[in-house]
This record gives structure tokens, sequence and C-alpha cells, in this order.
């Protein structure tokens, strides 16, 4: 398992257009992804692969979220998706 | 027929889509799953799991049919079907399915039921418009899916019986995108706001809509009107439907008035009366404007005036007047720096040009290069805060502040300029140096790509935004630098006047009928047509039916405005001839004040419809 944490930064969050891209980029990867936001009320795992959860996840823009993924290419995939969230989610 | 059965009822609803309608109900009861908690034995997980892939399957094997026959026809309507496609499949709700098939033992449409609505209910309660909005989609779905388990087949709107109003506590994407658009007249639900996947559907087929009634379904339950609606003759045509309905009466009929938001069931006779006058009115407006939509635009004695159109971005609907309108006079360029959060790439703005440029196939598109500072800002650039925005660093000035901004720009211009007419227009343009400067910098980037190897199209052309006053004077001699130029009519009159148009202080100062404004117009018009170079205008006077005539009267053969008023300046065109409009023009400018010039263009406007 390997996990990182980073900070949403673009305008929308993880919604609509950048968590389709978010997701379109997990389904790439063989590791099971999950990912949680700091002090959610909810405690909500998000399925890094599924839409519908990331939307439930309701990480607005300066949330921090915890990436983990466990699998053969769980540092890889952590690492990306970090990275593309770092970078603003094509916003 | 009990007396009762007659009483008119009047209800209020929120009117999404404008029209007015009359016919016979039909109440649309779509297929609602009745699911209960229902629970399995260990041993029939296996059997509970195929079951629930069985449906999954059926499901997408419909939505993979409505997509397939919609995709030709409308690709967004189609798109709802793939979003659907892709809610089926999601890897989180398919698994928790299974999950509560395999370990909790729930019956699968039972754990397809929980599971779906969990998370609607979820999504149904965030902040985000756009994100409430794929809860109506997770709905949608899930009573797709549940069909499936139950064998029941698909229940729509896509054969209504003949011409009615479709009446329902509310509609799903899928039952709007596939609506039987020949007969439907309007559509009435309980449930829904304005920005619904219905309201914009309707809005996009110009389909009256009325929604958020309360009480709909009693009203109309009274009526059996559901019933009623099945009687009318599949063959016959909406517009007689609403005609005779109002001329007849008959219970089980109802007025949509989508213009001021009341849904009338059982309209008495004074009410149908009322109706039948405002209906004629009301489509004899659509249909003049029509008319005149797909018309040539010539005036009175046959001139040929070009007509553009200025848009604001590459979506869908601002290209939508592409086949009525000659060319894009004015594509502002903004909306691709102001939605973001950071400066667009190169590739992001060069598929936004290359859109509009093969949306409007041969025929020219005027690219205004960034217009910010003024009144518009961007939140990744850092600029001083300024005393007078509108006198300071703005536009093109701003341009050749921060050359990375302008070249990428221009990069993109250029790349997309083989897929179609490109030609560049400069705004906020003072003198012949920042025309020789921005030139300079065009060669530029010209050399770059080619050095590069990368096409571009040696026909662009590029031209000027005229609208401040000292380029209007120099107008003789900037018609030869320049390939053609447009007048900004809401800048030229702020800086002519003085008058700053954001400030509400001034507002009467800022005078758009100032007869000086005419004079200024007319002595470029007159420079541009000595040298034989194009010259349009571009801004609200364009669009303006009182000014429209006055500018042809000064020389002016191009005009390019906002999509909704093209109807109304062509039909205004029609009815003078150039020689009245020379007329006008030069009466307009010996005018004295603002008021004379309005005063006189009305008149001018009321003698020529009038004698109609």
């Amino acid at each position: 398992m390997y996990c990182k944490s980073t900070k949403v930064v673009n305008a929308t969050g993880l919604h609509a257009r950048p968590a389709a891209d978010f997701v379109k980029v997990s389904k790439k990867f063989d590791s099971k992804i999950t990912v949680t936001r700091e002090n959610d009320p909810k405690n909500v795992k998000a399925n890094g692969k599924s839409l519908i959860s990331i939307l439930a996840l309701c990480a607005t823009k300066d949330s921090v979220i915890h990436i983990a993924a466990e699998g053969a290419d769980e540092v890889e995939a952590v690492e990306t998706l970090a990275a593309l969230v770092d970078s603003g989610l094509g916003e | 027929m009990d007396k009762t059965q007659n009483e008119s009822i009047s209800l209020k609803g929120n009117p999404v889509s404008r029209g007015i309608a009359a016919g016979r109900v039909f109440w649309y009861e779509p297929f609602v799953p009745d699911i209960k908690e229902c629970h399995i034995e260990a041993a029939g997980t296996e059997a509970a799991l195929r079951k629930y892939e069985e449906a999954v399957a059926a499901a997408r094997k419909e939505l993979q049919d409505v997509y397939e026959s919609l995709k030709e026809e409308d690709e967004h309507r189609a798109g709802i079907f793939l979003a659907h496609m892709e809610i089926l499949e999601d890897e989180m709700l398919d698994e928790e399915i299974r999950s509560a098939i395999g370990e909790s033992l729930s019956e699968p449409g039972w754990a397809a039921e929980r599971v779906y609505s969990n998370y609607a209910k979820l999504l149904g309660e965030m902040e985000d418009e756009l994100i409430r909005e794929r809860a109506a989609d997770i709905m949608d779905v899930k009573n797709r899916l549940l069909r499936c388990f139950q064998g029941v087949p698909q229940r729509n709107l896509s054969r209504l019986p003949g011409a009615v109003i479709v009446a329902a506590h509310d509609l799903l994407p899928s039952d709007t995108a596939t609506i039987d658009r020949e007969n439907v007249l309007a559509i009435v639900t309980e449930a829904g706001g304005a920005t619904s996947h219905s309201a914009i559907l309707a809005k996009g087929f110009g389909i009256p809509a009325l929604l958020g009634i309360k009480g709909l379904k009693d009203a109309l339950g009274r009526e059996e009107a559901a019933t009623a609606a099945c009687e009318v003759p599949g063959e016959m045509r909406a517009a007689t439907a609403v005609g005779n309905v109002l001329d007849e009466a008959g219970a089980g009929v109802a007025v949509v008035d989508a213009l001021d938001g009341v849904l009338i069931v059982n309209p008495d006779k004074d009410t149908r009366e009322h109706y039948f006058k405002r209906l004629g009115k009301w489509e004899e407006e659509q249909r003049l404007t029509r008319e005149f939509l797909r018309r040539e635009p010539l005036t009175k004695d046959g001139v040929r005036i070009e007509i553009g159109q200025n848009i604001g971005s590459a979506a869908r609907e601002a290209l939508a007047a592409s086949g009525y309108t000659d060319f894009v006079g004015l594509f502002r360029t903004e909306f691709l720096f102001m939605e973001k959060e950071s400066m667009p790439t190169e590739e992001e703005q060069f598929v936004a040009y290359c859109k509009v440029l093969k949306a409007y196939g041969g025929r020219p598109v005027t690219v205004r290069t960034l217009d910010i500072g003024g009144d518009k800002t961007l939140p990744y650039l850092e600029q001083e805060k300024e005393e007078n925005p509108f006198l300071g660093n703005r536009a093109l000035r701003l341009c050749f502040e921060n050359p990375c901004l302008f070249k990428t720009q221009l990069r993109a211009l250029y790349r997309a300029s083989v897929h179609g007419k490109l030609q560049i227009m400069l705004p906020m343009v003072g003198g012949m140096d920042d025309i020789l400067r921005a030139k300079q910098i065009i060669g530029d980037v010209k050399n770059e790509l080619a050095a590069e190897g990368i096409a571009i199209s040696q026909d662009v052309k590029v031209g000027i935004m005229i609208e401040i006053p000292s380029i209007a004077l120099l107008a003789d001699v900037v018609a030869k630098e320049v390939d053609f130029a447009s007048i900004g009519t809401n800048d030229l009159c702020q800086y002519l006047l003085a008058a700053d148009r954001m400030n509400p202080a001034v507002a009467s100062y800022y005078q758009s009928y100032h007869p000086a404004l005419y004079r200024l117009i007319g002595y470029v018009a007159d420079e541009f047509q000595k040298a034989g170079k194009p010259l349009c205008v571009c801004g609200e006077l364009g669009g303006d039916r009182l000014t429209v005539p006055v500018l042809v009267g000064l020389g002016l053969r191009k005009l390019s405005m906002g999509g909704s008023s093209v109807c109304e300046v062509k039909r205004v065109l029609s009815k003078m001839t150039v020689a009245r409009m020379e007329e006008l023009a030069a009466k307009v400018k010996a005018c004295k004040t603002d008021q004379e010039v309005r005063d006189l263009c009305e008149k001018y406007m009321e003698n020529t419809l009038g004698n109609d």
C-alpha cells in the first residue's frame, strides 16, 4: 500500500469534468485506488475508479485529500494521480 | 359529463421555455419501480448475481440502441445516454450491489434500489447544481435497471397519441431526450427547475414548457385527461389541434401560457377567446421572425447587405446562427481566458478556433485578439490597479506588455487558419504605431511556425477595431495599412463622449444616438470606401433596428450583431430603399442632439413598418 496527501487547487474541485478526468486516469492502473478527504464528517472512502464515488466525496477547492493505492503499480498510480490533482486537472 | 368537469382551474408554473399552446393533456405515468426489502437464501446468491448481470446487460442494450439512434441527429442528446451507460457500469455502484447480494443476501432488485437511491440522495443534497443534476441521471438509470429486472418493456414519450400537452410529475432526462417532437405541444410538470435537463432540452427544441406546477396531478385528475388524449387521431397536426381546441372547447383541454407562467385547465369561453387571439398574435410574430431568419438580407431596392454574427464562445448554441448569417463579425475570445484558473494552452485555443472556422465553412470568421482590462480581468494575470482602467492598460496594450500571452494566441490562430477563412482583428488601436508593432509580432509568429514546418493559410486578413476616436480620424491613412476594419460602437461612443459606460452616474451622458457619433462613422465609412477596404459595424448599434438604416445610409454594407437581432434587422432592411436610408443618414448628421436623432429614427421606422 502506498499513499499520499495533496490539496485540491482547481476552482471547481473534484467535480464534473475534473472528476471524470481523475477517474479516467485511475482506470489505467491495476491497483485498487481509494480516495478520502480530510475532515470529512461522513468519512467517505471513495473508489478512485468510480465517478459517482468521487463526486460523493465532495472534494471542493482547497480540501486536502489522501490518495491510496494497493497493487502492483501502486506507487506509479498514486504519484500520477497526485501530480494530476496538483496540476489543477486541466483547469 | 357532470358540471365539475368543466370547472376552470388556473395554476402557476415556471415558464422555462417560452410559448403558448393549447390542446388535450396527456398524463405520462413513467415506470415507477415498486421494490420492497427482500432477501434471498445463501444458496441462491449465484443465481441472484446472474439475474443482476442479465438486467444490466438488458439495460445496456437499451441505452446503446437509443444512443445509436440519436447520435447522428443530435450529439448532445445522445451524450445523455452515453453518460447513463457510464453510470450503469460504474465500478463502485457495481461492487456495492454485488456485495449487497453476495454478503447481505439482498434480493438483486432491492440491492440495486438501495445502492442507487443512496447515491442519488447523497448527490442530490450537494450544493453544486451540476452534481445535483447527476442525481436525476442516477435515478433514471436505476428505474431502467429495475424495469429490466422485472422484464417490463420500455415506456417513454417517443410515440404520443396525437398532438398533446405532455403532463407528468417529473420527466427524467431520458424521457425528454426521446420525446415525440412532432406531436408534443407543450410540457408541464409538477417538479423541475429552470436548470434541469428537461428545461434545457425543451428550450433547445422550442417546446413551450411550464415546470414546478403545484397541484398539477390533482387538477388534471378531475379531468380524466389521460384517456381523452388517446382519442386524438395520430395524424392530426399540432397547429390545427391548437386552433380547433380553442375554437370548440371541450373537457380535458388546457391552455399552457409559457409567457406569463400560467396553466389553465378547462378554460372557460372568455379565456379561450382571449388565448385564441393571443396565440394568433404569438404565432404571427414567430412566423415573421422565422420567415426573415433565413431570408437573404436585401434592402427594398435589392442591395445586398452582409449580416454577420457576434459570438462569445465556440459552443453549439453560439454557432447555431451559422446557417443564416454570412460571416462572424466578432468572435470575442475572452471566454477562453476568463473561465479558466490559468492561461489556456495553445492547444485549447486551437481547438476552439478550429471549431468556429469549420462551422462557418469557407465564410470569414473575424477573431478579435484578447480584449482584457477595462471591465474585464483575469485571475491569473496580475495587473496594477488603475485609476481609469478604460483609459489604461487594456486589450492590445496589455498584449504588448505580455508578449507571451499574445504570441500564444496568434500561434493558435495561425495554426487554425488552414481550417477556414480567418480574419484577425486587433482591439484598442490608437495610432499607426500600434498597428505596425502588432504586425511585427504577427510576422515573427508566422516565421516561427514556418521554421517549425507548420502549415498556415497565406490568406489571413489582419484588421483593426475602430473604437478610439484618434484612429477613426486617421481613417484615410489606416485604410491603406489594414485589410479591413470594424467599428466597435460601444467603446467608440464612450471614448468620443468621455462617458464611462460602466458608471451609472454618467449613464445619461453615454448617448449612443449622439449626432457626433454618426458624423464620425460617416467619415470612416467614406474613407474605407475610397480605399476599397471592407468596413463593418460590430457594436450594439449594428443590431439596433433604429440605427441600422442610418448605418446603411452612411455607406456601411456589413453589419454584425448578436444572433437574436438577425431577423429583425433583415426585416427592417427589406422595408427601406438605400436612397431613403441615405436621406435619413444625412438628416441624422445635421441633428443637434441625441434626442433629436432618436425621434427622427423612430419616425422613419414608424412610417416604414406602418406601410406594410
